[in-house]
């Protein structure tokens, strides 16, 4: 069977294997965009992996002053744990961390769930009985008297446990640069889809890992068959002129945004051409036992 | 399918008891039973068919056309549906309902939505006493809900309220949101005196600056409110276009009670 190839660049036949998560959306707004942004950033700043970090999370978009509750500019933040008591414990405390102490902010819910979260409904006790419910349209929201002002905050979000983490994309290339300017580009792809956001930092992970480790009770250590420096010593997956290995996490709130998350970055990946140095794309599996999410390449990239 | 439609005969010359004109009491019904229903009066017996010109079916859908002063409890204990209203209304409009909307084109009477739960009433012109009270038997007013008002309100507008929002496009009488535990009163107007005697926990928006203010309300000075904004919106979202900004000045009361609730003025 011949080799599928975009614009010269080699889509290796395989599968990113995925996870069930769950994961849920909260707005968050203030007096600017750019003081959403901050907040926002600020919530999901330690939130590349649930390896370490408790969540993975990321800013999924940006909402103008028609699209938020307040009028106001904001920012939707996505967030995703492996299960629901996690997820509670990681949305209160980075909420109550990062979004509360931040300057005019405001934080509603971003989803409709079958299931809520509670987000001002435990916060609200920083108001130290002088909070003040309200309820508008069936939803409640919360003031809270802070020294900057009040802090409104609504009750509830909701949750979905249909979310996926960890479709995956790898970029294999003739020089570190080639690679990192493709995977730029196709996080700027993915970033426009909507149910979606790459966690690591600036969307891209430059230390995928392998399970398991030589050194007892390190559950995670580096993927030794994509390290190019590793070719001559180990079972490496890299042609010898492979110079660079960089992957693109993904989380979604669906498999379907997820598939779409990837084709976009396929392509944009693609863009520049085999003649920019790319030469693979291919994604990282474990056999297909583990997660029960695969997303095969040959049928994303058409 | 057409709305039914219960159109008045003649001006009644006693008190009419239109509590069973609800979609859940009419359902399933035909024309001629629906005829047959008896009205509660003051004086003599009567029938629906007496009273009113019965037309349409959907019983989701009531209309009442060229209903007076005397046309009580229209919409109570609505359970979802719609009634419109093309004239005035009697006590108790809307008194009890969970869910639902009821509009009217003229005036409505006292105890309007008093101890609602939920829905939606929008009156054109004005209400009577206690809207939004203390029905009768209950310990608490309305409970849930959003009350529009385009005109005036009689005394003691709010009283007892427990949730929900008042909008009043006109003035509000005396003591309005009295004893209120909680929610939101909006007065585009201001009130009479004594607004906000013994509330607890509610807030009273005042779009200007009321004359008297009560001394149990305790100044905190002016600041901006995100509530106001998300109220603004959602009013906005429910086609009433009023425009009142975030920076409020504050005040907190009613202080000879628990003073936690609020009067915001808009500055």
């Amino acid at each position: 069977m011949p080799e599928l190839k975009v614009k010269g660049v080699t889509i290796v036949e395989t599968f990113a294997e995925a996870f069930p998560m769950v994961g849920t959306r909260v707005i968050i707004t203030a007096p600017t965009l750019e003081w959403a942004m901050i907040s926002a950033r600020t919530m999901t700043g330690f939130a590349t992996s649930v390896i370490a970090c408790g969540a993975e999370g990321g800013i999924e978009r940006t909402l103008s002053r028609k699209e938020t509750p307040d009028g106001r500019p904001g920012v939707a933040v996505l967030l995703f744990t492996m299960n629901t008591d996690k997820l509670q414990t990681q949305l209160r405390n980075r909420v109550g961390q990062c979004v509360l102490t931040s300057p005019g902010s405001a934080c509603f819910a971003g989803l409709e769930g079958e299931k809520k979260l509670k987000l001002g409904a435990s916060l609200r006790f920083f108001g130290d009985g002088w909070q003040m419910s309200k309820v508008l349209g069936g939803r409640r929201y919360w003031r809270i008297p802070v020294m900057g002002g009040e802090f409104v905050c609504e009750d509830t979000t909701g949750l979905t446990k249909q979310a996926v983490g960890g479709g995956n994309l790898l970029v294999l290339g003739k020089s570190h640069e080639a690679v990192l300017a493709a995977c730029t580009r196709a996080v700027k792809a993915m970033a426009e889809i909507p149910d979606v956001i790459t966690p690591f930092p600036g969307g891209i992970v430059r230390s995928g890992s392998k399970v398991g480790s030589q050194y007892k009770g390190q559950i995670a250590s580096t993927n030794d068959a994509y390290a190019p420096s590793l070719k001559g010593a180990v079972k490496s997956d890299l042609a010898l002129n492979i110079e660079a290995v960089l992957e693109i996490v993904i989380d979604g709130l669906s498999a379907d945004a997820i598939s779409e998350a990837m084709h976009a970055g396929i392509h944009a990946i693609a863009k520049g051409g085999s003649r920019e140095g790319v030469t693979h794309i291919t994604a990282g599996n474990y056999g297909g036992n583990l997660g029960p999410h695969h997303f095969h390449l040959k049928e994303i990239v058409g | 399918m057409s709305a039914l439609t219960f159109e008045l005969k003649h001006t009644p010359d006693q008190r009419l008891d239109l509590s069973p004109l609800v979609p859940a009491k009419l359902a399933g019904l035909n024309r001629k039973e629906i005829e047959a229903l008896a009205i509660n009066t003051t004086r003599e017996a009567l029938t629906v068919g007496d009273a009113f010109k019965v037309k349409g079916k959907d019983a989701e859908n009531i209309r009442f056309e060229g209903t007076d002063e005397r046309c009580d409890k229209i919409g109570a204990g609505l359970a979802g549906g719609v009634i419109l209203v093309d004239g005035d209304t009697g006590t108790l409009l809307g008194t009890k309902m969970k869910s639902g909307k009821i509009g009217v084109t003229g005036s409505a009477g006292m105890l309007t939505g008093a101890s609602m739960s939920g829905g939606e009433i929008s009156v054109n012109r004005d209400v009577g006493d206690q809207a939004a009270g203390v029905a009768f038997g209950e310990t608490m007013g309305m409970k849930g809900g959003f009350i529009s008002i385009g005109g005036d309100a009689g005394a003691l507008l709010g009283e007892r309220l427990r949730r929900g929002l008042i909008v009043v496009g006109g003035k509000a009488g005396d003591y309005a949101g009295a004893r209120m535990i909680a929610g939101t009163l909006l007065l585009k107007q201001g009130a009479g005196r004594y607004a906000g005697y013994g509330n607890r926990r509610g807030s009273l928006i005042f779009l200007e600056k009321p004359k008297d203010i009560l001394p149990t309300f305790s100044d905190s000075g002016v600041m901006e409110f995100d509530y106001l904004r998300i109220l603004e919106k959602w009013l906005r979202e429910q086609g009433l276009r009023i425009r009142f900004g975030a920076r409020a000045r504050r005040l907190m009361g009613d202080m000879a009670v628990l003073g936690k609730g609020e009067m915001l003025i808009l500055v």
